[in-house]
């Protein structure tokens, strides 16, 4: 019995290793090719920690300019959407959540079950209108066409938030004279602080993540963001210089990795509740 | 009904009940509606406008001058064989990360679940993939698979696992499988953070029970915990599903649909018809046979989960 249970135990201690092994070498492997100098970098056996690490491809990726307009577009355009994604997707959640009216069950459906549309067949139709309405090459353009990317599962995972809420606040507030608008402002939204952050953390991981969007919705390069300018300028031209590519990368990782670092704890109650009650 | 009910019994008197509604009504519009254009107009009406263009004969140079052309985009479409290839690799890509992760996954959230050192921790840094954006993950994954000098021909001609480098993008047979190795390591950590979830929602004291009718570890997860977790795998594999079947960077980045279509995938399939050859028609015609697929396809998926049961067990 005692010796079975050692065995599983160090069984499964080998399992979860490969498990970490698969999941964080390519990222240590990604960080450490940014610092390798080119000389080093096609050597075999390869360096598994670096001898002599250079930062010479950090200098000349952030003397580019191009770069650094795709990389400001990317935060504005990421910004934009999740503000916007925030102050929709909060209303909608809180109608959902609070108020009966016909036709309630088959809207959030509807909602929901968009995410199950083929995405190209949005973008062709979403091409002309832009085209039509002068919308494309335009940043506001694909601020709107990520938001409603990202409403669907915010709206639903607010509206989870919502639900769990009591509504007694409401009615006291209610009785007291105070108005529609001002619950939701004063009293509703300060307790629902951790599903905002869920939500806002969601859109903006969502949004710095898209490309299909941005490489057809935009083809200046000026207003180009952070995914599509990579695919476009760095992977054509500097097809076999892996450091420097490693190093857009770790770059372009930066303010993901932030908001993982300080929201983690928003991100996955989040989703598991979201997912989890749907 | 009764929520709205109760809000509306807190007006002051009959007189101003009727005020109260119209008010709510007023209010509720006020705060749904932005969502719903917003959803209207870049997906509601996109879809019935991609349907309607698929019957036309329509190109990204010629947009103005509509001509119909009746099911003329359907039958070039099936014509050319393109359609059904792309239609069976989407389908085995599909099933094929979908079955890995869900395994995996479950295994990984088994193991996390149980009594290890530094649990907190693992949980957290496990999950840092699934936040990496798509293409750095397709470009990261593409060092790691080069033919010369990546880690992975190394490590396995290292181990004598192979005996020489491996062209794992380039080559018809292994080009799909480098592509679900990247989709994996990036889409594992939410499903192991979904099943996680799951399984810490079930109460204790089923497995105490469980355990004085004399159940083992095995017995114990083939009947309690799977069934206990039916509503989540129904839901995350379902997302996993969705998701991949609309899967675009990964293949766009690191394949581009090669070798020879070997990984021309429906959104892959269509993005080229309709942003690359320029005929915008055959690429909605691709899409509204896409959407009915999908449609035909979470209906039976549906349907198989639903086997066995009278009317869907617990909320929702």
């Amino acid at each position: 019995m005692n010796r079975s249970r050692r065995i599983n135990g160090v069984v499964s201690a080998l399992i979860l290793a490969a498990f970490l092994l698969f999941l964080l070498f390519p990222l240590y492997w990604m960080l450490l090719t940014s610092f390798k100098d080119n000389s080093v970098l096609f050597k075999l056996p390869p360096e598994w920690w670096p001898s002599n690490p250079v930062t010479s491809h950090y200098e000349k990726l952030f003397a580019d300019k191009v770069f650094l307009t795709y990389y400001r577009n990317s935060l504005l355009v990421s910004f934009c959407t999740t503000a916007v994604t925030l102050l929709a997707s909060t209303f909608a959640g809180y109608g959902f959540s609070r108020f009966q009216f016909r036709f309630k069950s088959l809207a959030m459906m509807s909602i929901l079950s968009t995410q199950m549309l083929p995405v190209v067949s949005l973008l062709i139709a979403l091409y002309t209108m832009y085209n039509n309405y002068g919308l494309l090459n335009n940043r506001g353009g694909l601020v709107i066409a990520l938001t409603t990317s990202c409403l669907p599962f915010s709206i639903w995972m607010i509206k989870v938030f919502f639900d769990g809420i009591p509504i007694d606040l409401e009615e006291s507030a209610k009785i007291d004279g105070a108005s529609r608008f001002g619950i939701l402002l004063r009293i509703v939204l300060p307790l629902t602080k951790p599903g905002l952050f869920s939500i806002g953390i969601y859109s903006f991981i969502l949004s710095w993540d898209d490309f299909l969007y941005s490489i057809t919705l935009i083809n200046q390069d000026a207003l180009r963001s952070l995914n599509a300018g990579i695919a476009i300028r760095y992977i054509g031209e500097l097809s076999y210089d892996w450091s420097s590519i490693m190093t857009v990368c770790v770059t372009s990782i930066v303010p993901i990795s932030l908001l993982f670092l300080f929201f983690q704890k928003y991100m996955v109650s989040g989703l598991t509740a979201g997912a989890v009650k749907g | 009904m009764e929520k709205a009910v109760r809000l509306d019994a807190s007006g002051t008197g009959r007189a101003s009940r009727l005020s109260e509604k119209t008010k709510d009504g007023l209010f509720l519009a006020a705060i749904i509606s932005p969502a719903l254009l917003l959803l209207l107009f870049t997906i509601g009406i996109p879809i019935v406008k991609s349907l309607y263009l698929s019957f036309y004969d329509v190109t990204l140079l010629r947009m103005k001058s509509l001509s119909w052309n009746g099911f003329a985009n359907y039958r070039n479409l099936f014509a050319d064989g393109d359609f059904g290839h792309s239609v069976a690799v989407t389908f085995r890509y599909v099933f094929t990360i979908v079955a890995l992760q869900f395994v995996l996954g479950m295994a990984l959230a088994l193991i996390l679940n149980g009594k290890i050192p530094m649990r907190r921790a693992i949980r957290t840094v496990v999950l840092i993939p699934w936040v990496i954006p798509t293409i750095i993950g397709a470009l990261l994954w593409m060092w790691l698979f080069q033919p010369q000098y990546g880690i992975v021909n190394y490590v396995l001609q290292y181990l004598h696992l192979i005996d020489k480098p491996l062209n794992w993008l380039s080559d018809i047979h292994l080009a799909l499988w480098a592509v679900t190795a990247a989709a994996l390591w990036k889409q594992l950590p939410f499903m192991v953070t979904m099943l996680l979830a799951g399984m810490q929602g079930i109460p204790g004291d089923m497995y105490e029970a469980a355990m004085i009718d004399g159940a083992n570890k095995r017995q114990q997860f083939w009947y309690v915990t799977l069934p206990m977790l039916k509503n989540t795998i129904q839901t995350v594999t379902l997302i996993a599903c969705i998701e991949n079947f609309k899967m675009f960077p990964l293949f766009w980045i690191m394949t581009s649909g090669g070798p020879v279509d070997a990984t021309t995938t429906l959104s892959i399939l269509s993005y080229k018809t309709a942003f690359i050859d320029l005929d915008l028609g055959k690429g909605a015609a691709i899409g509204a046979i896409w959407l009915v697929i999908m449609l035909l396809f979470s209906w039976i998926y549906n349907r198989l989960f639903s086997i066995g049961e009278g009317k869907g067990g617990g909320a929702h």
